[in-house]
């Protein structure tokens, strides 16, 4: 294969992507998404983690108490985010639905040291975002009861768990996991999904056009052609994930281990993307390709996940800087696994391409 | 033929055509991807998920109390003699010496202690769990019941904010009479084998079934837990019905636009508009049978989860929706990476639109702008009104049948296979909606049409700034209503501009105002007329419809507004068209805030 006539064709790709434009979309994307950053960022740490949640509020809630008087007061007591009203059961529910208190606890006349349970009752908004941040708020509490509970009742357990003292509860860091184990894995390898989807535009569009016979009566051979394409695809990988990560810094996001992290982005990358020249060449129509492609991308994401030590949980690790030495080998691995594909691809466009011009015509 | 006839002949054709082709080369790999993706994920439910294994590094002197955080791969845990871990401190986010917990003072070593409690708590769980005597380990059980309350679209008004009550020290007092309730019984209904049970459920449980709960109902001991079970309610449950319902609708949606797109790649449809057809029975033949399996899809989604088959009534204005955008971008892209960017872009906005108004679930008016907010009531038995019905679903019908109707006209030759730019296409189908007899009604007619993508737009903007503090939401709602309706009126003109630039002289320019300013304030008056009544009673409806109040002034100034944009039109030519939209937007602005806020001008 040539070099030069590889350069050539990435580069013919290349003016295309910025001659339709196409590149302002992705960017219009990203900054439509930018836009609800704030509230993604709230939701989607509300779907990982919900008692992150807490964080959120600053404000105290009501909270209306019927029943029995229990020691349960004086946990209430000991918050300052919540305030206790002692009313009556139906009075209370009727502030709850209007909104005057944010949640009501009935306690039983119940002994704390009965043979039983102590039951009691919890009434929340339903389907709220307030909700969980009281459910949040009231845990806590209830948890410091049944501590105290389990204290009247020690003398009925036969063992213990071993004693921890944590140290005073300073602000809890609720989006660390959220930033690190999730948003950064996922936005630094959104460009290499991205860029295995358009290698498949690519190539479908030559069959389907029927625009191969032109390109290939230049000196420019079908494997030439096919890995320039590859080329463009792969050249905007590191390009795209490397401003993500410009980007988290720029808001405050330190992100360790750049280099290794865009070196193991890389990788998986052009491993993606020869995945998605490989099913082009098979079907050479864009429907079936792309839809080959993203069923086939799911299975390839959730096996990866399963793996320890996968690409994705290396860039987690590099990027909060408790990766092992052990990622040099890994990242060898894949890029072996990678130049094999490659090798595979190449084969096959081979044959592709030597055999069927004529179906291909 | 008769246009039923040909419909059908269309229909049947394409349906061989798509589903041979498709079936033949596709069907064996994704029948073998099925096989693998069912085995990968078994795997993954053993194996478990390895994102964040090794983020932490703990330091611990004790084996027993390394036990603690055995469990969990976030933590690299090193067991050492006391002093080596202290003097190597900096090393770890945790240290643990002698049962107490040192944690980095980093962001990083409050998160690691986050993980570390949670852990803990598991731990000890697991030690009362153990316990012969249940209610020493358990002795607190809790019942957790909701209580439904909606709240009053104006209440943001008065300055409350959604998330917090207006104030705790008070006490409350309840704003009518309450009626009785039956207190709860103190003792627990449910046999003591029965909690454990529970709680060995519990333990086991996948973190998923968090997510699968809400579409299926739970056990007999739903709603018993004890304080560490206590897991707050998903507040955006909404999102799973997204994946689990629009999905699949968007994915057979791509169907249908890469099959319009196919038609224009090397002018494949030639043949198929040279046949004796109308283009509205290609159009409608052609989605027929994507329409039908998206149905399918849905009607069987609906039956495996058990809910009632009424859900699929507000799915049909989704469908259709979805349906008339795939043929407009399949119509109007010019490359397949231009289709793939476009429906990405697309199917971003829809899901955002679908999605973004359930988070209000509570404050009913906002909520129901989307009808996957009639799914999540239907599936919680509480169904919804005829009224709602409309409200909810009116936009999509309208924006769905002025897109078909847009498509239909432009479903020609010269349309489907010349090879402009993304913008300047659609221009071309704008304009190819101005009849050349008749301009003025047509532009009458045009701007009319466009209400309800105008509506749609300024609901997404409702919803986004919906619950910003006051002053501010009301400024950047303004500003973006103006902004939107003035894109919208200046449309049809920027398209015949560029289309006939001849026809843009002072005298068409001012007639041409004045029947576009018309045609939105009649189109604005019966949409709104059909739907919003509630909305247009608060501060935000009247900045978004202020329209409703006074006749003349509003149509003065839309009249205003265009003939702003199309003087920079006419002066500068097409460059000249942003400056002139955003001269005309702070102009419209002006004039909102001004009756908003009284006498500022």
């Amino acid at each position: 294969m040539n070099a030069r006539y590889i350069g050539l064709i990435a580069k013919k790709e290349f003016l295309g992507l910025s001659s339709e434009k196409t590149i302002i979309f992705a960017v219009l994307l990203q900054v439509f998404i930018a836009m609800f950053s704030s509230f993604l960022m709230v939701g989607l740490t509300a779907m990982y983690d919900p008692e992150a949640l807490e964080g959120y509020s600053t404000v105290a809630y009501g909270v209306g108490y019927a029943g029995a008087d229990s020691a349960l007061i004086d946990e209430f007591e000991k918050r300052d985010d919540l305030v206790l009203h002692r009313m009556d059961l139906s009075a209370a529910l009727r502030a709850l639905r209007d909104r005057k208190v944010a949640a009501v606890v009935y306690v039983p006349d119940t002994p704390p040291d009965a043979e039983g349970p102590v039951a009691i009752t919890l009434y929340l908004i339903q389907n709220d975002l307030q909700s969980s941040v009281i459910n949040v708020k009231v845990k806590e509490v209830l948890q410091g009861y049944e501590r105290e509970l389990r204290e009247v009742r020690a003398d009925r357990m036969v063992s213990f768990p071993v004693g921890l003292n944590f140290p005073g509860t300073g602000d809890a860091e609720s989006f660390y996991e959220f930033v690190y184990g999730l948003l950064l894995p996922l936005l630094v390898l959104l460009p290499a999904v991205i860029s295995a989807a358009l290698i498949i535009d690519l190539i479908t569009e030559e069959y389907q056009r029927q625009t191969l016979d032109t390109l290939l009566s230049t000196p420019v051979t079908f494997n030439e052609m096919i890995f320039g394409k590859i080329a463009a695809c792969w050249a905007i990988v590191p390009v795209q994930a490397g401003a993500w990560i410009l980007l988290l810094e720029a808001n405050g996001i330190a992100v360790g281990n750049p280099v290794p992290i865009l070196l193991h982005v890389s990788a998986a990358g052009l491993f993606l993307i020869l995945l998605g020249a490989a099913t082009a060449l098979h079907y050479r129509e864009r429907t079936s390709a792309q839809f080959v492609f993203s069923t086939g991308l799911v299975v390839v994401f959730l096996l990866v996940m399963a793996i320890p030590y996968n690409p994705l949980n290396l860039v987690v690790r590099l990027a909060v800087e408790t990766a092992d030495p052990v990622h040099w080998p890994i990242l060898l691995l894949v890029s072996g696994a990678t130049v094999l594909l490659a090798l595979a691809v190449a084969a096959y466009g081979r044959r592709v391409g030597e055999v069927s011009p004529a179906t291909a015509r | 033929m008769s246009l039923a006839s040909s419909i059908r002949t269309i229909a049947v054709w394409e349906m061989n055509r798509s589903m041979t082709t498709m079936g033949r080369n596709v069907l064996p790999l994704a029948v073998g991807l099925l096989v693998l993706l069912v085995l990968v994920t078994v795997f993954a439910a053993e194996s478990g998920v390895h994102m964040q294994d090794g983020i932490y590094r703990i330091g611990i002197d004790e084996p027993e109390v390394a036990r603690i955080v055995a469990p969990d791969n976030r933590f690299t845990v090193e067991v050492a003699d006391g002093p080596a871990l202290w003097s190597n401190r900096f090393a770890y986010d945790i240290v643990i010496l002698r049962g107490e917990v040192y944690a980095a003072d980093t962001g990083k070593g409050r998160a690691a202690l986050t993980a570390l409690k949670r852990d803990y708590e598991a731990y000890a769980s697991q030690i009362a769990a153990e316990q012969p005597d249940l209610f020493a380990g358990y002795p607190l059980w809790i019942d957790l019941q909701y209580v439904k309350s909606e709240i009053d679209f104006l209440a943001t008004q008065s300055g409350q904010q959604i998330g917090a009550p207006a104030d705790a020290r008070e006490p409350p007092i309840p704003s009518g009479p309450a009626e009785a309730v039956t207190l709860p019984p103190s003792a627990i209904q449910v046999s003591e084998d029965d909690l454990r049970q529970h709680l060995a459920g519990m333990e086991s449980d996948h973190p998923l079934s968090r997510y699968t709960g809400i579409i299926s109902g739970g056990s007999a001991t739903d709603g018993l837990r004890t304080p560490s079970q206590l897991s707050p309610p998903l507040p955006y449950d909404a999102l799973i019905l997204v994946f689990v319902f629009i999905f699949p609708l968007y994915f057979t949606s791509q169907f249908f636009m890469m099959s319009v797109m196919n038609e224009r790649v090397g002018r494949a449809g030639e043949a198929l508009l040279a046949a004796p057809v109308r283009p509205s029975a290609i159009v409608i033949g052609k989605a027929i049978p994507y329409l039908a399996i998206m149905l399918l899809v849905s009607a069987a989604i609906t039956l495996f989860i058990g809910a009632p088959l009424a859900i699929l009534l507000p799915l049909i204005p989704v469908i259709l929706f979805f349906l008339a955008n795939a043929l407009i971008i399949g119509m109007a892209a010019r490359s397949f990476k231009e289709l793939s960017f476009v429906s990405i872009f697309f199917s971003t906005l829809a899901t955002s639109y679908l999605f973004f108004p359930t988070v209000f679930a509570n404050t009913h008016v906002v909520s129901i702008i989307s009808p996957l907010t009639l799914v999540i009531l239907e599936l919680q038995g509480e169904g919804f009104t005829a009224a709602e019905y409309v409200y909810s679903t009116a936009l999509f019908f309208a924006t769905s049948a002025v897109l078909f109707y847009a498509g239909t006209i432009n479903f020609r030759e010269e349309r489907l296979f010349s090879e402009k730019s993304l913008t300047s296409r659609l221009t071309d189908f704008i304009a190819g909606a101005i009849g050349r007899g008749r301009p003025h009604l047509s532009l009458f007619l045009l701007s009319a049409f466009t209400i309800p993508f105008v509506f749609m737009a300024q609901m997404m903007t409702l919803v986004l700034f919906f619950n910003i503090p006051m002053p501010l939401s009301l400024v950047l709602l303004t500003v973006s209503a103006a902004f939107i309706e003035e894109v919208a009126k200046s449309a049809g003109l920027y398209a015949i501009a560029s289309e006939r630039p001849g026809f843009l002289t002072a005298k068409n320019l001012l007639i041409g105002a004045a029947v576009i300013g018309l045609g939105f304030l009649a189109g604005e008056k019966l949409l709104l007329f059909a739907t919003l009544s509630q909305i247009t009673e608060s501060v935000f409806g009247s900045v978004l419809f202020l329209s409703l109040q006074v006749l003349w002034m509003p149509l003065l100034l839309h009249i205003a507004g265009v003939l702003i944009t199309g003087t920079f039109l006419l002066a500068g030519g097409k460059r000249a068209y942003v400056p002139g939209l955003v001269v005309a937007s702070v102009v419209h602005s002006l004039y909102n805030l001004h009756f908003l806020l009284g006498g500022l001008l």
